[in-house]
């Protein structure tokens, strides 16, 4: 290759017509993409080289396509689509240098490809039904996790030596309703147990508070209906944790709870300290 | 260009059927073995479907892109060669739409005429260059001239030829 002979610095036409050509050295044609790259010149003057072997192209006589050439195509980009709907994010397509092996017949390599095409159709499959079966079984493992988190959690509100206990008593007499809440604030979990509970109109809940020491505003701890027996519980309402109780109270409100307290409060109890 | 890159199958026959037969033609003239010319054309259309080409809009006419591919695969193909496409902006010395049918045999048919007149040296140093894919080292060894006469020469045929089509 001639360097500069031609246009300066840039390349000379001659080498240009010669690397669209492709007869150039591997070296040669690097060092003409390189120069190409950074050369606007050299790159116009390369695209109208490799335009006028565009026209000598064009020179061939024009043939027929062989029968059956369109349908072959066309399934073949059909089953890639549909590969690729499939596995869209494993679907990946190599480049086969076909070029470099050698031709054993018209008919074998597109056996092996119909081949290839039927086992990866199939191994599709039987990845999404293991897919699907990791799913089921993660999801069972993760409800399992959590009722036993929740167990865990029950078992150490209710054994704490720092969980708070309190009897709730009707304010009125007889106390016949009652509720006795274990309260563990480090963790924020209550169980709530009440006994002899009115029932409520369908309108209505009752509704179970936690009335923080610090004098803030009452914390809802969740609606309960008493059973027939007028048994009831709450546990583990989602509560704040670290808040130590005062006091905790039970209000009746409408069916789908309320922010604030509702007078009059049908079951009290003050909180001891923690420990006590 | 869009249809495709959204894998839209109607649009990739549309061009299949446009420049199918050219590419085929092309690799044909290059392998003179149908099947082979026609796993060239596949692959070259199968490329151009999944993207991995370096065909860029905009940047010269995908049917000159298309053909001047498929002669350097077929080149690579005649060669056991892996193939390595450096193709990337194509201008056609005049502006003609290859896409349409009517355009795309008037510039062949003018591409014909030109081409038949070259001088026999020129045309059959074209025919070695480029459908025979022999390096100007190789035609310089066969005709016994000079490696920079041959290249000149190679040059020159390619530019009667570009001057005759603007003409």
């Amino acid at each position: 290759m001639t360097q500069g002979s031609h246009f300066g610095s840039h390349i000379p036409g001659e080498d240009l017509t010669l690397h669209a050509l492709q007869a150039l050295t591997a070296e040669e044609s690097a060092a003409v993409q390189a120069h190409v790259a950074e050369c606007e010149l050299c790159r116009a003057e390369l695209a109208a080289a490799t335009g006028d072997l565009a026209l000598v192209a064009l020179s061939a006589e024009q043939q027929p396509l062989p029968t059956g050439a369109r349908d072959r195509f066309l399934v073949r980009i059909a089953e890639d689509a549909k590969q690729e709907e499939a596995q869209p994010r494993i679907a990946k397509v190599i480049p086969i240098n076909r070029a470099s092996v050698g031709r054993v017949s018209v008919w074998a390599p597109r056996v092996a490809v119909a081949a290839l095409l039927i086992i990866a159709a199939g191994l599709s499959v039987e990845i999404m039904h293991l897919d699907m079966r990791l799913r089921r079984e993660t999801a069972v493992l993760r409800s399992l996790a959590e009722k036993n988190a929740k167990a865990q959690a029950v078992v150490e509100a209710l054994t704490a030596p720092s969980a708070q206990r309190v009897l709730l008593t009707s304010i009125k007499t007889p106390p016949s309703p009652s509720g006795r809440a274990v309260y563990l604030p480090s963790t924020g979990a209550l169980v709530f147990q009440g006994n002899n509970l009115a029932s409520l109109p369908a309108d209505k809940t009752y509704e179970l508070w936690v009335i923080p020491a610090n004098g803030s505003a009452p914390i809802p701890a969740g609606l309960f209906r008493p059973d027939a027996t007028g048994n009831a519980s709450v546990v583990l309402p989602d509560l704040p944790k670290g808040v130590p109780a005062k006091a905790f109270g039970v209000t009746v409100e409408k069916a789908s709870g309320s922010d604030t307290p509702t007078a009059p409060i049908l079951l009290a109890g003050a909180a001891p300290a923690a420990g006590e | 260009m869009e249809r495709i890159r959204s894998n839209d199958q109607m649009a990739m026959a549309e061009v299949f059927d446009r420049y199918g037969g050219l590419v085929y033609s092309v690799a044909l003239r290059v392998l003179k073995e149908p099947d082979q010319a026609e796993d060239v054309m596949q692959d070259i259309f199968f490329q151009l479907w999944k993207g991995t080409g370096s065909y860029r809009e905009g940047r010269g006419s995908l049917g000159a892109w298309l053909a001047v591919v498929a002669r350097n695969r077929a080149i690579d193909s005649l060669r056991r060669k892996k193939p390595t496409d450096s193709v990337e902006d194509v201008v056609l010395p005049a502006k003609t739409d290859l896409a349409s049918e009517s355009e795309r045999n008037l510039m062949i048919e003018k591409v014909r005429v030109v081409m038949k007149g070259l001088t026999p040296e020129q045309q059959s140093l074209v025919e070695l260059a480029f459908f025979e894919g022999m390096s100007h080292s190789e035609i310089a060894a066969k005709t016994g001239d000079a490696l920079g006469t041959v290249k000149t020469r190679i040059r020159t045929a390619l530019m009667t030829l570009r001057k005759g089509v603007q003409g």
